[in-house]
């Protein structure tokens, strides 16, 4: 019997690996084509997806028997310009088989993430599958393991609430923003510092939608070159506004984004109460995350104004990021769930050759038995016997499937394969043994 | 038809209680099939009561308001169809248990202690009188889902004032949105009432004439609660013209929607019980 397909993980993440590692061993999407082409010289390799984000990179290999891991991966990712001793040293996983596709079910489920359930390595994982599948063909266990996975993330996203809530502060900035209006894009924000963590959150609130956004600075050079840079050559949804007209601004906008390094808060009660007087009561949401704070403790007091700082962002942050913990035991469940399902298949393609060869020592037999019957009696009667030892072929490896499929331990199954290989195998088989007249032709017409 | 009723009475409650429980779990999940579950049940719901209600007209010759629990289940339908119409257009679906539950327990009551035939003035049969009543039903009704949402805007202000990130800042819409509602429910609500109080003035000249000349004296347009109720909608209006063109918006206006609505209670309240009225529709008095 030929032995079966294994799989291989050898990976790095940011459990493991502080950052600088993970930037050494990660592999453009230029390079994958490289590693593939050396790791298909390596006996016994079959396939592979290797992939990488910021916070991981692992290559999931398929390969057959002969395949010798430690060597083959190190000779292959040399031979891409990357350092073996990275994927084999304190900071590396390797793991193989049931394992390997644990991970690989965990990873697109979101739970082995930086950030537990962020839905972005789901679309990360198909990217790289779909790269892989455009260098080479997939083994058929590759390409089952990673639909598993991709239809276990979809039922932890689906089924779980994992997902919900913001886990970083410039989402959480966004999330506090949306509980104050529904549409950001017909709202504006302004953004005061152009600093690069205000670059940063306003970076954010754009790729969110907001309608527009007004940065004001003490240097009005700074201002509009970091305008410009949000802007990015495409329209001017971003404007650079001079620093006396911070008063005026904040009556225009009803986002106010603060990071300047004042020394001294900026934003002051008489200069907020002015702009409300204009806004007419509409509220307006201040996000001071300047340390020190930019906006005066006052602030806060006046009518239709809600300010935030960093530490309630970070609370938000705390509060979804254990919403979501509490969804572990479920999306867990869930991967076990899928994780059967492929156990179960893996199971199925171990019976596929012993039972074909089961299958065929038993057409065999039928087909000499039919031969028989159209010798001695009409077609018809041959054509009857025939399809009578069809569906009793049909039954006996259905039963015999079964059988085999719920042995109870995988000791017990391999006897149950060993033995039916050891009776039906060609080799060993008695097909050619010419049928002997039946003793008892009960059907003779 | 009259197994239909009967029928109609067991399976009303049931769907309200169904109703409420989607968007209990709107309100707690917010999966997209809560959701759809939810929409689907509050048309279901709708369509049967007001199946059930044109029924029941059919069979009594009346609407269906003739006893204080048939007033209860025209009120519960009256809630869902405001409401409905309020969630259609926004399409938000979080706040709908609150709506949901109060009409699931008037619609219980009305059902659990249901009388077979109560007897109706003879007014509910007249068509002026019962377009009439159902008008002022729906915009009194539209403007209490208003005070709803303007109570629930508050409250979520409050939280974010006091920045308490708990259940209700998680699950509640945005407070524009909150707004939206409150000011869409009004938008409703002050048409419907002055549909209500010119079909009645219309009604009232009609009624006049069928009359012995002393009672259509009693009948005039200066009635304290025709008065109050012209009062209400012109100050509903001047609130709307405010948000619509001079840009009231935020906790002080929804202050302003809260106080002006507990005011009509309390003046409806007053006038109903210390003011004697022509408008008082029960058996024993009135027209």
């Amino acid at each position: 019997m030929a032995g079966r397909a294994g799989l291989h993980l050898w990976g790095i993440d940011h459990r493991l690996a502080p950052t600088e590692v993970r930037e050494r061993a990660h592999i453009d999407p230029e390079r994958v084509g490289g590693l593939l082409a050396a790791l298909s010289r390596e006996p016994g390799f079959v396939s592979a997806v290797p992939v990488s984000t910021c916070n991981r990179t692992e290559i999931y290999v398929e390969a057959l028997p002969g395949f010798a891991p430690f060597d083959s991966m190190t000779r292959s990712l040399a031979g891409a310009g990357l350092d073996p001793s990275l994927f084999t040293g304190e900071h590396a996983v390797r793991l193989t088989d049931g394992e390997a596709v644990r991970r690989l079910y965990r990873v697109s489920a979101g739970l082995e993430s930086m950030m537990l359930g962020e839905p972005q390595i789901s679309g990360q994982l198909k990217d790289a599958y779909r790269l892989a599948k455009e260098h080479h063909e997939l083994g058929p266990v590759l390409m089952r393991a990673f639909q598993g996975a991709f239809r276990a993330g979809k039922r932890v996203r689906t089924e779980t609430k994992i997902g919900e809530g913001a886990v970083s502060v410039a989402f959480a900035a966004v999330e506090l923003a949306r509980k104050f209006f529904a549409d950001l894009p017909r709202h504006r924000a302004l953004l005061v510092g152009a600093g690069e963590t205000g670059a940063l959150a306003a970076r954010h609130f754009l790729q969110q939608g907001i309608g527009g956004l007004i940065v004001v600075n003490r240097s009005p050079e700074r201002a509009r070159t970091l305008a410009d840079d949000l802007n990015g050559g495409k329209g001017e949804l971003v404007r650079a506004r001079p620093w006396e007209d911070l008063p005026a601004a904040l009556a225009d906008v009803d986002v106010v984004l603060s990071t300047t390094g004042s020394l001294e808060p900026v934003i002051l009660p008489e200069m907020v109460r002015a702009a409300m007087r204009r806004r007419r009561g509409r509220p307006l949401y201040v996000l001071d995350i300047a340390v020190p704070r930019d906006v005066h403790p006052d602030v806060a007091r006046v009518d239709e104004t809600y300010v935030f700082g960093l530490d309630d962002l970070d609370e938000i942050v705390q509060s979804n990021l254990a919403a979501r913990r509490k969804q572990l035991p479920g999306a867990e469940r869930i991967v076990e769930e899928e994780l059967a399902e492929f156990r179960a298949w893996v199971r199925e393609m171990d019976l596929r050759p012993s039972v074909a060869e089961f299958r065929a020592y038993l057409e065999d037999l039928k087909e000499k038995q039919v031969g028989y019957v159209r010798r001695k009696q009409s077609d018809e009667v041959a054509a009857a016997v025939d399809a009578s030892l069809q569906q009793f072929i049909k039954k006996v490896l259905g039963r015999s499937m079964e059988s085999l499929k719920s042995a109870e331990s995988e000791q017990e199954r391999q006897q149950h394969l060993a033995t039916l290989h050891r009776l039906f195998a060609p080799q060993t088989s008695q097909t050619s043994q010419e049928p002997r007249e039946p003793s008892e032709p009960h059907d003779r017409p | 038809m009259r197994l239909a009723l009967t029928v109609g009475e067991v399976l009303l409650p049931l769907l309200y209680l169904l109703l409420f429980v989607a968007y209990l779990w709107v309100f707690y999940e917010n999966r997209k099939f809560a959701h759809r579950w939810a929409r689907r049940l509050l048309a279901t719901t709708v369509v049967a009561h007001l199946a059930a209600s044109v029924i029941h007209a059919r069979v009594h010759h009346h609407l269906p308001m003739a006893s204080p629990l048939e007033f209860l289940s025209l009120l519960a339908l009256s809630l869902l169809l405001i409401y409905a119409v309020v969630e259609r257009r926004l399409r938000v679906r979080e706040t709908g248990f609150l709506v949901t539950g109060v009409a699931f327990l008037l619609q219980f009551i009305a059902s659990a202690f249901s009388i077979a035939e109560p007897a109706a003035n003879p007014l509910l049969e007249d068509p002026g009188y019962a377009g009439h009543a159902v008008l002022v039903l729906l915009a009194y009704t539209a403007l209490s889902l208003s005070f709803l949402y303007a109570a629930l805007y508050l409250v979520l202000a409050r939280q974010l004032a006091r920045k308490t990130f708990g259940l209700l800042f998680r699950r509640l819409p945005p407070l524009e949105v909150l707004e939206r509602m409150s000011v869409g429910a009004a938008k409703l609500g002050v048409p419907l009432l002055f549909g209500a109080l010119a079909l009645g003035h219309l009604w009232l000249y009609d009624l006049a004439d069928k009359l012995d000349p002393e009672t259509a004296r009693s009948l005039t347009p200066f009635d304290p609660k025709i008065l109050t109720s012209w009062l209400i909608f012109l100050v509903y209006l001047a609130g709307l013209a405010g948000h619509r063109w001079w840009g009231w918006r935020g906790r002080r206006m929804n202050t302003l929607a809260i106080l002006t609505y507990l005011a009509v209670v309390l003046a409806m309240g007053a006038i109903h019980h210390f003011i004697p009225s022509f408008h008082n529709f029960s058996l024993r008095g009135g027209v």
